[in-house]
């Protein structure tokens, strides 16, 4: 997960590896990751989102390509208490 | 307040106080708990992804957003410096700890270094983007890496 300062430059770091490239994210849309994901992160109420509620948390902030669905990840559906 | 909760509070707020991870030792201390028990909340904070252990199980690598070893983003508020362990977290950092901060990192491709103020409204404009190579349901197949 990096900083790119054109999605040229993204396109020739995935060419070099040989990855398809995921979809840009403007840096106020990782802003609003950045808040859905740590804004309570010293609280005691703090847990990570359910791959439900970062479905929405992705839909929210326009991030609704196939490469952001949680669904395939298993953990929030073993562990609904969740994580910090 | 339930035991594992304290735990990582207070593995959290030494990251936050100090820009450094705790020795099991210092948590220990904090909690007022022994550090075989320390130990064993580690255990269960890194089975709900809350941290990521290095092998010997009471070394801190990560506590998201936090990063326990030196990377190439790193975030300043006031006179304090973090490391981050991605470009996600170094916003993190900032969000979590709610105050204006700095982030510096580089592009991923060419190294060209960013500089970037975020305020506790967000980083101003910006036409510099974040990638991610790997899809979401696939993050925590390898953290490190991802």
């Amino acid at each position: 997960m990096l900083f790119f300062r054109s999605e040229e430059r993204v396109r020739e770091w995935c060419r070099a590896r040989g990855v398809e490239p995921g979809p840009p994210v403007r840096l106020d849309q990782l802003w609003g990751l950045a808040v859905a994901w740590y804004a309570n992160r010293l609280t005691p109420e703090a847990r990570r989102p359910r791959p439900d509620e970062a479905r929405a948390i992705f839909a929210r902030l326009g991030l609704t390509d196939a490469f952001w669905n949680p669904q395939a990840d298993r953990f929030g559906q073993q562990e609904r208490h969740g994580a910090g | 307040m339930d035991f594992d909760v304290a735990v990582r509070l207070a593995v959290y707020r030494h990251f936050a106080e100090t820009g450094t991870r705790p020795t099991v030792g210092a948590i220990a201390t904090r909690v007022g708990a022994g550090v075989d028990a320390v130990r064993a909340a580690y255990g269960r904070l890194r089975g709900q992804r809350v941290l990521v252990l290095e092998p010997d199980g009471e070394t801190i690598r990560m506590a998201p957003p936090f990063s326990g070893v030196p990377t190439p983003h790193t975030v300043t508020v006031a006179e304090r410096s973090y490391f981050a362990n991605c470009a996600w977290d170094a916003f993190g950092i900032a969000a979590a700890i709610g105050a204006d901060a700095v982030a510096h990192s580089r592009c991923g491709q060419s190294g060209e270094p960013l500089t970037l103020a975020v305020g506790v409204a967000g980083p101003g404009p910006s036409d510099w983007l974040f990638h991610c190579p790997v899809p979401a349901a696939r993050w925590w197949e390898d953290i490190v890496f991802t």
